[in-house]
């Protein structure tokens, strides 16, 4: 007999708007965080131990938060909100205050990628504002870097991941265009290595996963669509996977390469094993589109975490497939 | 002359014996001792260069031999046995009672033990006996009697002799106790018999090929005793193997064997043949074995195709296949084979057998039948058709009437093969039911093995329905992903990760759920959209808990669209959906909608589903209503409370029961621990003010027949639900001040059925008593029903004695105990505190 669906451990209410962006920062220092971005321009910054808002960023001015991120070598949060900017934050010792922002001029709604190349240094690339241009800046030197926009007509540029590879000299850059196509960047060279037609609808959201090179991106329709890139950095389409209902808004890999979870606009969160795309678990919890999903990164595995955003204006938290008490 | 001839050696061999006794008895003499001895032990040489003539060793050994054996016991602790040394009285004490004529030892020293003390003299003749029976002497006591010259004795020491052979474990062990030897247990005994049996008549075999005649009468005595006093499992776990491997290309062991089994005493044949037909590898090995002997012996034929195939349902399906393929085996059987087929069928079509013998027996019948129709030819179906269809009618009509969900399995299944075998212009019957290891079991009857040996049942190619309903929600969710072409090296998979249920997992509908509850009842009343009707019905329940005010205003109306309505759409769980409804509107406006529900039940033009489904619906309420309020938030929730209820109970009222079983079962863990748990945290019971207006009402008109719905006629279904419901109701009122009346009420109700040719209504009926015992206060029991009490122990004895259902007995018992417990509380509390 299959074990009964699960239910989340905790749900976190009050934010008081829908969830664009989720980012946990569990690996360093006590207590553990969670990070989240709303529709009403709120950064909330969540215990987890006492699972309360420990402080509410507005920086935005009242406009949506739609990415959130820390940056790892110092204590310092970077958004993104609708108002056009990116904002970075100083956290450290209490503070709550806007330190530096990027003007993006993007109307858009997609989310910046943020690449740690050496301590200190960064590379942030974010939608420009001819709506098919994906710029380039270090920070946070903010020297710009380049500016990619392709040559076909893709249309606005959806989403994009900025990856580092292990071989090969200067970062790549994946990036989903309303076309449904994916396009394959090399940064260095300004140029693209490869191109795919991964859904008939706008790439809603894309993951990849450096360490398999491999990811899967997220439409408007009732597929996911995986696809791997070869030695040749070739894009190859993989058998999609299919969902009971259209629209995904963001997905998600664990920490440790087993599991992808996909944000529904069905209000469920899906968990697949990311190895062969099994559908393991259906989250059912939300009452209203799920709009971002996180896995947290705890350093001890068992006390890892998913977390879900809603539009329903709650966060809820999952402790599925983690290695002890409750393992799959 | 001739007299005096024969005379002289009786008398020398006396006046030799006694002169050896007399030097025993005096002598001090080592020497004379072993004189005596050797004397004595001549008489028993056979060999060439013997010193006496034959004509004085039979004398001795049939005059002599026993009192001299008598003797020595009698002097065993005598001084001149301490003159011999230990391997002289070896040789020559013991000698003699290992050489001698073996039944009388045996007699001699199973009496010596007998006699003797606990001591070491006993403990002597006891090790005697062991070298006794390991030196194969059984086997020639055995083969002494085979002999046509065989010790002539009369008929009381040969009883004697086989009481002592077959009892031989009880009797060392009623004198030895723990100091009884490993070989005299039967474990070892029975075996070291059986296989002195097998030797016995290996040399009868051997006789029989050199031309000598030979008599089985004593082994086959022998055998009967053994088996009658229920060891037959051990003695012919041994014997036949062997004589199934002998009689294979021997025709002169099947005659040994055929002779054996026909010189088995009529009174012991039939433990014999029950003991070989599970002891056979197969139908064959029991023909070889037995031969026709089930055509030559009355009793036999009695055993085989009576009792075996009809009434002792106790064996595995093997020994039948066993049974009916070794009366099909043989031309001359096979008309035995029709015979039975003949009885099987009317055993099984018999509409009272259905109702009154216990289903064991009636699978067991059934498997009987199958197979016995599965060893036809197509001559013999036939000859047969129109009795196997007569049969197969009414069988199936009996079975498919009776309220036991096996029984019509069982009838189903048996129709189907009976109508597949018998090829009525090409149709057969088909019926859906579920498969479960038991139908599986019947259908694979039909097809005979082949083998010689036949294999236990096999379970082969049952798949689990879970893993088809795995199948089937993961094609849901997603098309399986096939394997990469390059396989990743990485050992970790996602089969370790076990899924969770995603059955849930259903399309979203694109419309949104009314929001008020008037919407819903329109809904219901006029919309033919299947959309609406089913989002109403999804979202009825928690509009209801969430509004009373509004739910109360149209409860009545609602309640009735509901009772009324019809899964025109097929919606996913309507059942649960609609019950669930209509148990929210019950406890929301209690008396306005009980009152509604139990007029419907008896009113007309309702169908037995919605009967029974105003059955259920008061039941699951009343449930609902007598459990204390927990959580406050849930019934606001809303959503996921058609979720937490169980399954559909459809025809299975075992959940109650469960419910009473728990009760029971804590109620005796109290009485024998004290009150050592908390007290349970006091709630108002919402049942107890309205417990009268769910029961009283449904007892109100159950004798008035009407033309849709007999209560006490055929719609016995309905009826045994109806007392279940009531004995719920009855069970949950535990503590009201109504309680009294309604177990008085009810076990006057229920008087009139207690004797009901249903199972299902005396199962019902047990229910209800047994709720009325636990349910009512002790003192009421005593007081109002004083004068059924008497009765109704009586009548509960004798349902737990004679019933045939077995969960009838169980709950008979149960309640009788219950009834126990109460009376001595109410009679002598004190008694029962000192006893807890």
């Amino acid at each position: 007999m299959s074990r009964p669906a699960p239910s989340p451990i905790y749900t976190l209410r009050g934010a008081g708007g829908p969830l664009n962006a989720l980012h946990f920062s569990c690996r360093g220092g006590d207590p553990p965080l969670l990070f989240s971005g709303s529709g009403t321009g709120a950064i909330h910054i969540w215990n987890l131990n006492t699972r309360r808002a420990e402080k509410v960023l507005e920086g935005h001015s009242g406009n949506s938060v739609i990415w959130i991120s820390t940056l790892q070598s110092t204590n310092a949060l970077i958004s993104q909100g609708r108002d056009m900017r990116v904002c970075q934050w100083d956290l450290s010792e209490g503070r709550g205050e806007v330190t530096d922002s990027v003007w993006t001029g993007s109307v858009g709604f997609c989310q910046c990628s943020l690449l740690e190349m050496s301590p200190g240094t960064r590379l942030l690339a974010y939608p420009g504002q001819q709506t098919e241009e994906i710029k380039i800046i270090e920070l946070p030197s903010k020297a710009p870097v380049c500016s990619l926009i392709p040559d076909a007509k893709l249309g606005m540029v959806m989403c994009i991941k900025l990856w580092q590879p292990d071989s090969g000299p200067g970062p790549l850059l994946l990036a989903g265009y309303e076309d449904g196509s994916l396009l394959l960047w090399d940064v260095s060279q300004r140029s693209t290595l490869s191109q795919a037609v991964a859904h008939p609808e706008p790439v809603m959201c894309l993951t990849f996963d450096p360490k398999r090179l491999r990811g899967i991106s997220g439409s408007s329709e009732k597929n996911l669509s995986p696809w791997m890139l070869d030695g040749q950095n070739n894009l190859q389409l993989q058998d999609p996977v299919s969902l009971v209902n259209p629209g995904v808004s963001q997905l998600s890999i664990r920490g440790d390469g087993k599991l992808v979870a996909s944000a529904g606009w069905d209000h469920r969160v899906r968990v697949f094993g990311w190895k062969k795309l099994r559908p393991l678990a259906v989250l059912q919890h939300h009452t209203d589109m799920v709009l971002s999903v996180a896995f947290s990164d705890h350093q001890d595995p068992r006390r890892r975490l998913l977390a879900a955003g809603s539009k329903d204006q709650r966060i809820s938290l999952w402790s599925i497939y983690n290695e002890g008490a409750d393992t799959g | 002359m001739s007299t005096m001839e024969s005379l002289t050696p009786h008398t020398e061999v006396r006046v030799a014996v006694g002169r050896c006794v007399r030097t025993l008895t005096t002598s001090t003499d080592n020497k004379e001792i072993i004189t005596a001895f050797q004397t004595l032990h001549s008489y028993l040489d056979e060999g060439p260069g013997s010193s006496t003539s034959p004509v004085q060793r039979a004398e001795f050994r049939k005059a002599h031999y026993t009192r001299t054996l008598q003797f020595l016991i009698s002097s065993i602790n005598a001084d001149w046995l301490r003159l011999l040394t230990a391997a002289q009285r070896v040789e020559l004490w013991d000698g003699l009672f290992l050489r001698g004529p073996p039944e009388q030892a045996l007699l001699v020293l199973m009496e010596g033990i007998g006699t003797l003390r606990p001591s070491t003299s006993l403990d002597h003749l006891v090790s005697l006996t062991e070298t006794f029976l390991r030196s194969g002497r059984l086997a020639d006591l055995l083969w002494n009697h085979c002999l046509e010259a065989g010790p002539s004795d009369s008929p009381q020491l040969r009883e004697t002799l086989l009481g002592r052979l077959a009892a031989l474990p009880d009797l060392t062990a009623n004198r030895l106790h723990p100091n009884n030897k490993p070989l005299f247990l039967p474990q070892q005994y029975y075996p070291l018999l059986a296989a002195e049996m097998l030797t016995a008549l290996e040399r009868t075999c051997q006789a029989l090929r050199d031309g000598k005649d030979c008599s089985l009468t004593f082994v086959a005595q022998t055998l009967g005793k053994v088996c009658i006093q229920g060891h037959s499992g051990s003695v012919l776990a041994v014997m036949a193997p062997r004589l199934s491997v002998c009689t294979r290309s021997d025709m002169v062991w099947q005659r040994v064997c055929w002779k054996l089994l026909q010189n088995v005493p009529e009174r012991w044949l039939e433990s014999v043949l029950t003991g070989l037909v599970q002891a056979v590898s197969g139908p064959d090995a029991l023909g070889r074995i037995i031969g026709n002997l089930v055509l030559k012996n009355k009793k036999a034929q009695f055993v085989i195709t009576h009792k075996l195939l009809l009434l002792q349902y106790k064996y595995e399906t093997r020994v039948l296949r066993i049974l009916l393929g070794y009366l099909a085996a043989d031309r001359e059987r096979r008309l035995l084979v029709i015979q039975v087929l003949r009885s099987l069928c009317q055993a099984w079509a018999n509409p009272s057998a259905v109702r009154h013998t216990p289903l064991e027996q009636q699978l067991y019948v059934s498997k009987a039948l199958l197979l016995c129709v599965g060893l036809l030819n197509d001559s013999e179906l036939q000859e047969l058709r129109s009795e196997l269809l007569q049969c197969m009618l009414g069988g199936m009509q009996s079975h498919l009437d009776s309220s036991v969900v096996r029984v019509r399995r069982m009838g189903m299944v048996v129709g189907e093969c009976l109508s597949s075998r018998m090829d009525i212009n090409g149709t057969k019957l088909k019926f859906e039911y579920e498969q479960d290891e038991e139908t599986q079991e019947l259908l694979s009857l039909m097809t005979p093995l082949t083998d010689d040996e036949p294999e236990p049942e096999s379970v082969n190619g049952v798949h689990s329905p879970q893993e088809a309903t795995q199948d089937k929600s993961s094609q849901n969710n997603s098309v399986h992903q096939p394997p990469k072409t390059a396989p990743d090296s990485d050992l970790d998979s996602d089969d370790e990760l076990t899924p969770y249920d995603m059955s849930g997992d259903q399309e979203m509908s694109q419309a949104s759920p009314p929001r008020y509850l008037r919407d819903c009842l329109e809904a219901f009343i006029s919309s033919e959209d299947p959309v609406r009707v089913e989002l109403s019905l999804r979202a009825a329940e928690g509009l209801v808990r969430k509004n009373v005010f509004t739910a109360r205003e149209i409860s009545v109306q609602l309640t009735k669209v509901l009772l009324h309505m019809e899964d025109k759409y097929n919606i996913v769980g309507f059942l649960i959906l609609r019950q669930a409804t209509m148990v929210a509107l019950t406890v929301t406006d209690c008396i306005p909608v009980t009152q509604y529900l139990t007029t419907e039940f008896y009113s007309l033009n309702y169908s037995l589903r919605q009967r029974l489904d105003i059955l259920e619906v008061l039941a699951m309420s009343a449930q609902e209503l007598s459990q204390p309020i927990t959580d406050k938030g849930n019934p606001s929730k809303g959503i996921t409370p058609i979720a937490e209820l169980t399954p559909y109970p459809g025809d299975n009222p075992v959940h109650w029961r469960q419910v009473v079983e728990r009760r029971i079962q804590s109620k005796t863990k109290r009485l024998s621990k004290g009150a050592t748990q908390p007290p349970a945290k006091v709630t108002p019971n919402r049942y107890a003010p309205v417990a009268g207006h769910f029961f009283f009402p449904l007892l109100r008109s159950y004798d008035r027949p009407q033309v849709t719905f007999d209560l006490l006629g055929s719609d016995h279904l309905v009826l045994g639900r109806l007392i279940h419901t009531l004995g719920l109701l009855m069970h949950l009122a535990v503590n009201a001040p109504v309680a009294s009346q309604m177990g008085c009420a009810l076990l006057d109700f229920v008087w009139v059925v207690r004797y009901h040719v249903d199972q299902m209504v005396r199962r019902g009926v047990l229910f209800a008593v047994c709720s009325v015992f636990l349910s009512m206060p002790s003192h009421s029991l005593l007081v109002d029903l004083s004068d059924q009490l008497f009765e109704t122990r009586t009548w509960l004895a004798d349902v737990a004695e004679g019933d045939p259902d077995a969960d009838c007995r169980n709950l008979a018992v149960q309640s009788l105990v219950l009834l126990d417990k109460n009376l001595k509380k109410q009679l002598d509390p004190q008694a029962l505190d000192l006893q807890s």
